[in-house]
């Protein structure tokens, strides 16, 4: 649970970086906020979390147990992974034999390369963020906010940081992203607002909705595997689907072509395109 | 707390950044106290004066060593409270001060030849913590919770160091040292020294909290 009431925010006499903000997050809510580069987003986060204060408004119901995880994480430290995870979990106030275990398993979990001693200075991005998102679930989080989770993770990895929100929600707790792309918001979560301007609001169901095209790409014969992509992170992709078989994608109108461009030089086949019906207009003769 | 301090001595042992303030200790033990005899109170003025420098460097080590991500995932962990990391961070450091105390205790008596009491242990101990208290109260004014500019920070500290050091009689630095250097008996000095520790100790609980609060309303 976690309730922002006419939340505004400016540092000194800045201009305004949020106002008016008013949101509710119901336990068992994944909620989503999307927007530009500097929109807002990262502050009301911040302010989410209880790291800045806002400057008019108030955050209410904001659960005991939180957990956060920023944008960009690189530690220059030449403390290992593991190290780090138990002295967060210790602060939490976890034992160090069960914050040692808890860590070893989220980073079992999460695949962290170069294995649970390697230095946290030496981790690549995708992988300190792997660090970055176990420190915040060492303990069960009440909320859980992460900002940008999923630029730089790879594609393995996303299917388990969505797990990982899909639990912490369903045991109850609140989860609180942002992302750039509209793709990821849809897919992951139960309610989507738009930050622009320093304005949150939630779009209405159709407003934004562009022509699309439904494709589906396979694997080619012969045995050839082709290259993993990670489709959500490809311009105008909105949803995807994965199976054994096939990648199912939904993709706005003017970016099909070069996403099928990407697709074919990345080894695979195309099997599917077709034009979707869109919502706004599906009524209408043309 | 214990795991909040022992997770910044980690880091501040892994991020090396007590080399540099230590190995100035060790240089200022060294030079001040070269000559080995005379009154064991003035011997002890220098491994304050020693203590003092170093101190204020190793705080503001300390309070600025995790990145700005870091540290948001520090005090998100501490239960968003960020005075609860700085003081964390403040403990370390007069921990770290306090074996340094050990040194400055014994390195003028093993260096030079001196009728050693209780009394002058007293005063070394007095003088020292004094004088880590008002390096810590400086260093942690100039960290990067309250300047922003690493350049800014370092020529205010070196400022409020002059100052502390040079202006004649003021308490608790150069008072205190006045009153070691020309007083050879102990005794009578631990009264005043006392005052001038807690005065320091006064000094640290105000900078933490402007600090504490500089902080908190640039977040």
């Amino acid at each position: 649970m976690l309730r922002l009431e006419a939340v505004g925010k400016r540092y000194g006499r800045g201009r305004w970086v949020l106002r008016d903000v008013d949101v509710e997050a119901q336990p068992g809510e994944v909620v989503a906020f999307t927007g530009g580069n500097g929109s807002g987003k990262s502050t009301l986060l911040r302010i989410a979390v209880g790291l800045s204060r806002p400057t008019r408004g108030t955050v209410a119901a904001r659960p005991p147990v939180v957990g956060y995880v920023p944008d960009r994480f690189s530690p220059n430290e030449r403390m290992s992974a593991a190290a780090y995870l138990t002295h967060m979990g210790r602060i939490r106030g976890l034992t160090t034999s069960v914050a040692a275990a808890r860590a070893g398993m989220l980073l079992d979990r999460l695949v962290l390369v170069g294995g649970r001693q390697v230095p946290l200075r030496s981790l690549s991005k995708g992988n300190a963020q792997k660090v970055a998102l176990a420190q915040a679930l060492l303990v069960e989080p009440g909320l859980l906010v992460l900002d940008e989770p999923w630029s730089g993770l790879d594609a393995d990895a996303h299917g388990v940081l969505a797990e990982i929100m899909t639990e912490v929600a369903a045991s109850g707790g609140t989860v609180v992203f942002t992302d750039h792309r509209e793709s990821v918001t849809r897919a992951g979560a139960t309610r989507t607002y738009t930050v622009s301007g320093g304005r949150v609001s939630l779009p209405a169901p159709d407003s934004g909705w562009v022509p699309a095209s439904d494709i589906v790409l396979t694997a080619p014969g012969g045995g050839r595997a082709p290259q993993d992509l990670v489709w959500e992170e490809l311009e105008g992709v909105r949803t995807v689907d994965r199976d054994a078989a096939a990648v199912r994608l939904h993709v706005a109108r003017e970016s099909a072509d070069a996403l099928l461009l990407t697709a074919l030089r990345h080894g695979w086949s195309v099997e599917r395109v077709a034009g979707m019906p869109n919502a706004a207009t599906s009524g209408d003769p043309r | 707390m214990i795991a909040l301090i022992r997770y910044t001595f980690a880091t501040m042992l892994h991020t090396q950044r007590y080399v540099a303030p230590l190995l100035l200790f060790m240089g200022l033990m060294g030079v001040l106290t070269a000559n080995g005899n005379g009154p064991l109170p003035a011997a002890y003025a220098s491994s304050a004066g020693a203590m003092f420098v170093c101190s204020t460097w190793l705080a503001m080590a300390v309070v600025s060593l995790d990145e700005p991500p870091q540290r948001a995932i520090t005090v998100v962990t501490a239960g968003g409270r960020p005075l609860r990391v700085l003081l964390a961070a403040i403990g370390t450091v007069l921990l770290s001060c306090l074996a340094l105390m050990v040194v400055g205790l014994a390195f003028p008596l093993w260096l030079g030849d001196h009728a050693v009491t209780a009394a002058d242990l007293l005063l070394g101990i007095e003088a020292q913590l004094a004088c880590a208290l008002t390096g810590t109260a400086i260093g942690v004014l100039c960290s990067r919770q309250v300047f922003t500019r690493q350049g800014h920070a370092v020529v205010a500290a070196l400022a409020l160091l002059m100052v502390a050091l040079f202006t004649k009689g003021l308490p608790p630095v150069n008072g205190l040292f006045t009153l070691m250097a020309t007083t050879s008996d102990a005794a009578p000095l631990l009264a005043p020294a006392g005052a001038m520790s807690a005065l320091s100790a006064l000094l640290l609980t105000a900078a933490t909290a402007a600090t504490h609060f500089t902080g908190r309303r640039r977040q």
